[in-house]
């Protein structure tokens, strides 16, 4: 509190409290306070010396309200990183989620031998073999059998392998 | 316990207008501190209970409600004065006017009720 506003209060008081009690009329019926810390709390504030202090409650609120509002912040920022992790994995090009339920195996019985290779390996099969010729086939052999035979056929759960028997046209 | 309830409400009552009195015994002529309240009293009221004038002169002093001017006194310090200055008689008038309406309700709410004391 500046000395000035100070001294000025306690010179106002000191005379009115002199004359309240030459009229018999009590200091505490003068300042409406018995407790001087309040009374110069109220002095203070009034003045415009000292702010106001907020009600502990409000104050407690407040912080409630700060604390709901970062979890909400929190919350909102790992949904929206779950989200581009999910969006990222399922634009991948090399992740296939789940195969085609259905697959078409094509019908290469009397092709060459490199061109039936070709054509089932990009139909969708999983997997393809060529039986009897461990140590490699030239492009001239035919194919004289498959398994399975050329038709569109369902997966159950178990791969799709072509098998190709190769021989002389 | 029941008295103290009383005081409370009086009190907190009486920290609305409480203002409006103080401003409308300087209305007419300057007075210091204690001369107000002896004005106070000499119109009725007693007691200003929790409110005291001195703090409330200050935020009448601060909101430029109230003119101050220093004059000397017999024998002491001198002593400060207040009186109502042009905006101060505005806010008075308006601070009636408002009084009056808010009296008028609330006699028309509490009219009917008899008070019993018992």
């Amino acid at each position: 509190m500046p000395d000035l506003l100070a001294e000025e209060m306690a010179t106002e008081l000191d005379s009115d409290l002199a004359e309240a009690q030459a009229d018999g009329v009590s200091a505490t019926e003068i300042l409406g306070e018995s407790d001087p810390r309040r009374f110069a709390a109220n002095w203070a504030g009034e003045r415009g010396l000292v702010s106001e202090p907020r009600p502990p409650k409000r104050r407690r609120r407040i912080w409630l309200w700060i604390v709901v509002a970062l979890f909400l912040v929190l919350f909102a920022t790992w949904l929206a990183l779950q989200a581009v992790g999910s969006g990222s994995a399922t634009s991948g090009p090399s992740v296939e989620v789940t195969p085609p339920r259905r697959v078409s195996v094509p019908n290469v019985i009397g092709m060459k031998a490199c061109r039936a290779v070709r054509t089932v390996a990009h139909s969708g099969v999983d997997d393809w073999r060529v039986i009897g010729h461990q140590h490699g086939y030239t492009c001239d052999l035919v194919v004289v059998g498959q398994s399975p035979a050329g038709h569109v056929i369902r997966r159950d759960g178990q791969p799709v392998i072509v098998r190709l028997r190769l021989g002389r046209s | 316990m029941r008295r103290m309830a009383s005081e409370s409400r009086r009190s907190q009552m009486l920290r609305g207008v409480l203002d409006l009195c103080l401003l409308a015994v300087v209305v007419d002529e300057p007075a210091y501190g204690y001369e107000m309240t002896r004005r106070l009293r000499e119109r009725g009221l007693s007691t200003v209970g929790e409110g005291s004038i001195y703090p409330l002169l200050g935020r009448l002093e601060r909101e430029g409600l109230v003119a101050t001017h220093r004059e000397a006194s017999d024998g002491g310090p001198p002593r400060k004065y207040y009186s109502a200055s042009p905006s101060g008689r505005r806010a008075l008038a308006e601070g009636v006017r408002a009084w009056r309406d808010v009296r008028g309700e609330v006699d028309s709410v509490l009219a009917t009720i008899e008070a019993e004391v018992a």
